[in-house]
């Protein structure tokens, strides 16, 4: 898969259709994201982030393409982007944090089963790619588990889990729809500071609501949180009330607010007594 | 909105383990005083009866844990 990519970004570089590319590199066993503007850069070191399994290295490149992107205002990039990395794009399109589509060239990768299964993927290509195949999407059973329990069991549940946080920030970081310049988590006057656990469980819970319409499922918080919390199923609940709600989706391509982003009456409506 | 921001929010804190009954959304305009009072009141005894809250109270949690 690899040598398909860098011959297709290769090719993209020398006929000038992009400036540079944003994908990662491997060095020295460092998986890390790379800006490559020459050709010849790619034949050292190029990943698509594989170290000893397939996508164990991955990064939020749509956040890192926003701040590339804005700091270059000229120049057309191009991007490595899986399922996951496209979902999130979609959405920083729609919560006006990208807005030169013109000048991103997509190049997909089709993320192997073992990998789609390993993060329970609801769609773990995105809708146009240059290598892999299309896996089959995993629907996920956690949250059914937690659902199963009654109403003490699941505050037991998510306290004891929520009881390991360390507060290190990992999931707000790692996650490609976080943008916020001024972060609730951070504000005393909303989540008490200085407490170690934080606020059990209004932290995770006040996260868990900015997921509202944002949460594109990629599964980097899960997977960098030290502590094994299973926020996964959290916002996985959280984007199954958003769609029964609201009856929207998040990471689709197409114009249109997150409905939590809009104030006032529903599109359409005048007020809230129509 | 903010009818399906409420129901978002009881069905997430449901899912949390806090009863959804605890969070209500009344319209009541600044010119409706009796019916003002009428709805806290109202409120505050449906909340009284749901008991100590397990968030603020953990002594609810561990005895039924």
């Amino acid at each position: 898969m690899i040598e398909q990519v860098a011959a297709h970004v290769k090719t993209l570089l020398e006929e000038g259709k992009v400036s540079a590319f944003l994908g990662l590199r491997d060095q020295n066993g460092n998986i890390f994201p790379y800006v490559y503007e020459k050709p010849a850069d790619l034949d050292d070191g190029f990943s698509v982030g594989d170290l000893e399994g397939p996508g164990d290295s991955r990064y939020p490149i749509a956040k890192i393409l926003m701040t590339l992107i804005s700091s270059s205002p000229d120049k057309v990039v191009g991007v490595l982007l899986r399922g996951c990395d496209e979902r999130a794009l979609n959405e920083l399109l729609r919560w006006n944090q990208l807005t030169q589509t013109d000048r991103i060239v997509r190049v997909g990768i089709a993320c192997p089963a073992e990998l789609a299964k390993a993060h329970e993927c609801r769609k773990p290509f995105p809708d146009e790619f240059v290598a892999g195949e299309k896996a089959e999407p995993v629907a996920s059973d956690s949250v059914d588990e937690i659902v199963a329990l009654d109403l003490l069991g699941r505050l037991d549940y998510w306290k004891r889990e929520f009881d390991r946080c360390i507060k290190c920030y990992g999931c707000r970081d790692v996650c490609p729809v976080c943008f916020c310049n001024v972060c609730s988590l951070e504000e005393n006057a909303l989540i008490r500071t200085g407490d170690l656990p934080p606020e059990n469980p209004m932290f995770h819970l006040t996260r868990a609501v900015h997921m509202a319409g944002r949460c594109i499922d990629c599964n980097l918080c899960t997977e960098v949180c030290p502590a094994e919390i299973p926020l996964r199923t959290l916002y996985k609940k959280v984007a199954d009330i958003v769609k029964n709600e609201f009856g929207y989706v998040t990471g689709e391509p197409g114009e249109g607010k997150s409905p939590l982003n809009i104030l006032g009456p529903d599109p359409g409506h005048t007020s809230a007594n129509e | 909105m903010t009818v399906k921001r409420v129901a978002f929010m009881k069905q997430l804190l449901e899912f949390a383990g806090v009863d959804p009954e605890r969070l209500m959304l009344k319209w009541v305009s600044s010119a409706e005083g009796p019916r003002f009072a009428k709805v806290v009141t109202e409120f505050v005894e449906k909340i009284r009866s749901l008991g100590p809250s397990p968030l603020s109270n953990p002594a609810v949690l561990e005895k039924a844990g």
